[in-house]
């Protein structure tokens, strides 16, 4: 399947919250009890139950409100982060560009928690096991759109191939930044060009998004130069344990009635 | 007897006939406790670290419990050796520290000549003392790496309290501790059980002594030491 999209144009949403609902019923997961945050939000994280929430900003400009509304949920990134992290190989890419866990193989490490740039799979701790957004892989492999995207009323999720969304991006941009300058996209590039590519009002810091994610340095060391070299290290150990007991044998040092007693005086 | 005044921490008589006491029980408990829990650290940490390995965990009953049994056997690994050095036998303990972080000119002469004698050949370098070059650097591999894992290893364990940026870190620093370590730990294995010149050291790590031949011959500084040491001793206390 060639590569999938779904574009957020938070320029439409309404902040209504039906795509979190959505999420849960399709998923089967339980409401979790919630408080009143910030404006309208009512949740700062993920949770292992809920996998897509609104985040809300009421930003003034000459005495001007902008409200700046947000459906968060995992990236789906072309590089992700979490499945380089990934103890298991419990994390795989799909070809149309989800990211997705595999709970059966998944150990509950939380390697994929840490090194997410976004702060998006959360391990239950009591299943061991880490969740998130699937992007309802299950429903688009079906031919039916994701249930946040089916869900939306005034139209701010759309779904489609992705050179056609990008197009639909670009073009609803343009419209956009007639009203709100600052309006950028965000995830054409990013983590490699996220399957959720948002056009965002504002820039990404006033959203609480960071301006270059990238995957951690520290990950890339961690796998790609010292599991490596550390591997070839301790190879390189054991061969020459493996030459010495040679050497010695062919040396004759076993048989030497000195070393039986402690060396050479 | 020894043992009794080794738990007083007192000077027992170190040479004994043909024989010199080298390592105390405490330090010889240390020793063993930080070398067991090494090893199931590093074999249920391998569970983790690869999918080769994990089917492995299965003699623990599973990956969960493989990962349960990782964080006890790093109790044990931290706090048996550290009350060693505080209540258990602090003045042997504390003296290897302070053996092998003296590093001198005569230490690096033996680790130059130290890889012909691994290849059982014979190398030129001066007399040493209690812990020769190579001992020393194997000694400070341990301490540091102990630290280093062990800081790490903490971090990863209660993850949620610290920041992911530190959490980030913990993971490589923990897995490179790990590898020098267990290099380390390949070469030192050989060394006592293995290499034909080296070997006679182990009944030191076992009772507690080794011959005075061995003595003489790899650590003849040491050895010329403890024996004033003792005639001085012997006089004072006529
Ligand atoms: C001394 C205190 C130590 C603590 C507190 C500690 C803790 C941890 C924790 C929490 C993990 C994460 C994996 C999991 O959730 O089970 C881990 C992984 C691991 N540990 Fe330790 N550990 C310690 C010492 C050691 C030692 C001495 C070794 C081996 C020589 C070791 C080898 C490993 C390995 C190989 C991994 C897997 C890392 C990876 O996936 O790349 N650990 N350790
Ligand atoms: S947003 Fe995080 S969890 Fe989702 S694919 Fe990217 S790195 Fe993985
Ligand atoms: S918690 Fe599960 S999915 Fe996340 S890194 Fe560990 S094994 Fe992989």
């Amino acid at each position: 399947m060639a590569r999938k999209t779904v574009l957020i144009d938070t320029s439409l949403c309404t902040g209504c919250k039906a795509c979190s609902v959505a999420c849960k019923a399709w998923n089967e997961l339980p409401a979790e009890k919630t408080q009143l945050l910030t404006s309208y939000q009512t949740q700062s994280a993920f949770t292992t139950k809920t996998w897509t929430y609104m985040t809300f900003v009421e930003k003034y400009e000459d005495q001007k409100m902008n409200w700046l509304m947000r459906k968060a949920q995992c990236f789906h990134c072309a590089d992700p982060a979490c499945m380089k992290a990934c103890s298991s190989n419990a994390i795989t890419k799909t070809e149309s560009g989800y990211v997705v866990i595999d709970q059966e193989k998944c150990i509950g490490c939380g390697y994929c928690v840490e090194n997410c740039p976004f702060g998006v799979p959360k391990v239950d701790l009591i299943k061991k096991k880490s969740y998130k957004c699937t992007g309802c892989i299950d429903r688009v492999e079906n031919n039916l759109l994701p249930a946040c995207v089916h869900t939306c009323q005034p139209g701010a999720l759309s779904f489609g191939e992705r050179d056609a969304m990008l197009a639909q991006a670009k073009k609803r941009l343009v419209e956009v930044q007639k009203t709100h300058p600052k309006a950028q996209l965000y995830g054409e590039n990013e983590m490699g060009g996220m399957t959720y590519l948002y056009l965002l009002l504002d820039s990404p810091e006033i959203y609480d998004l960071p301006v270059k994610p990238t995957v951690p340095l520290s990950l890339t060391l961690w796998k790609d130069v010292i599991r490596p070299v550390g591997t070839v290290a301790v190879g390189g150990a054991a061969a020459a344990v493996v030459l010495g007991v040679f050497a010695n044998l062919f040396r004759g040092n076993y048989g030497n009635s000195d070393n039986k007693e402690g060396g050479r005086d | 007897m020894a043992l009794k005044m080794e738990t007083r921490n007192q000077m027992p008589k170190r040479i004994i006939e043909d024989k010199v006491l080298r390592f105390s029980a405490g330090e010889r408990l240390s020793h063993w406790v930080h070398a067991i829990s090494f090893f199931v650290l590093l074999f249920t940490g391998l569970g983790v670290l690869s999918t080769s390995f994990q089917p492995a965990m299965a003699i623990f009953g599973g990956i969960q419990v493989a990962q349960l049994i990782h964080r006890i056997a790093a109790v044990f690994f931290v706090v048996v050796v550290g009350l060693m050095f505080f209540v258990g036998n602090p003045r042997y303990h504390w003296r290897w520290l302070k053996f092998v972080f003296s590093f001198k000119k005569s230490d690096w002469q033996h680790v130059c000549a130290f890889p012909k004698e691994f290849f059982g050949g014979h190398g030129n370098y001066p007399e040493q003392e209690k812990y020769n070059g190579g001992e020393k650097i194997n000694s400070l591999i341990t301490i540091f790496g102990t630290v280093f894992i062990t800081l790490s290893g903490v971090v990863m364990w209660f993850s949620s309290s610290f920041p992911p940026a530190l959490v980030r870190w913990a993971y490589p620093v923990h897995d490179l501790s790990m590898f020098i370590m267990t290099a380390a730990a390949i070469g030192h294995i050989y060394l006592g059980l293995l290499h034909p010149d080296s070997r006679a050291a182990m009944s030191g790590m076992i009772n507690g002594y080794v011959s005075t031949k061995f003595a003489r011959a790899h650590h003849r500084e040491w050895y010329e030491r403890l024996k004033k040491e003792q005639s001085m001793n012997e006089q004072k206390n006529v």
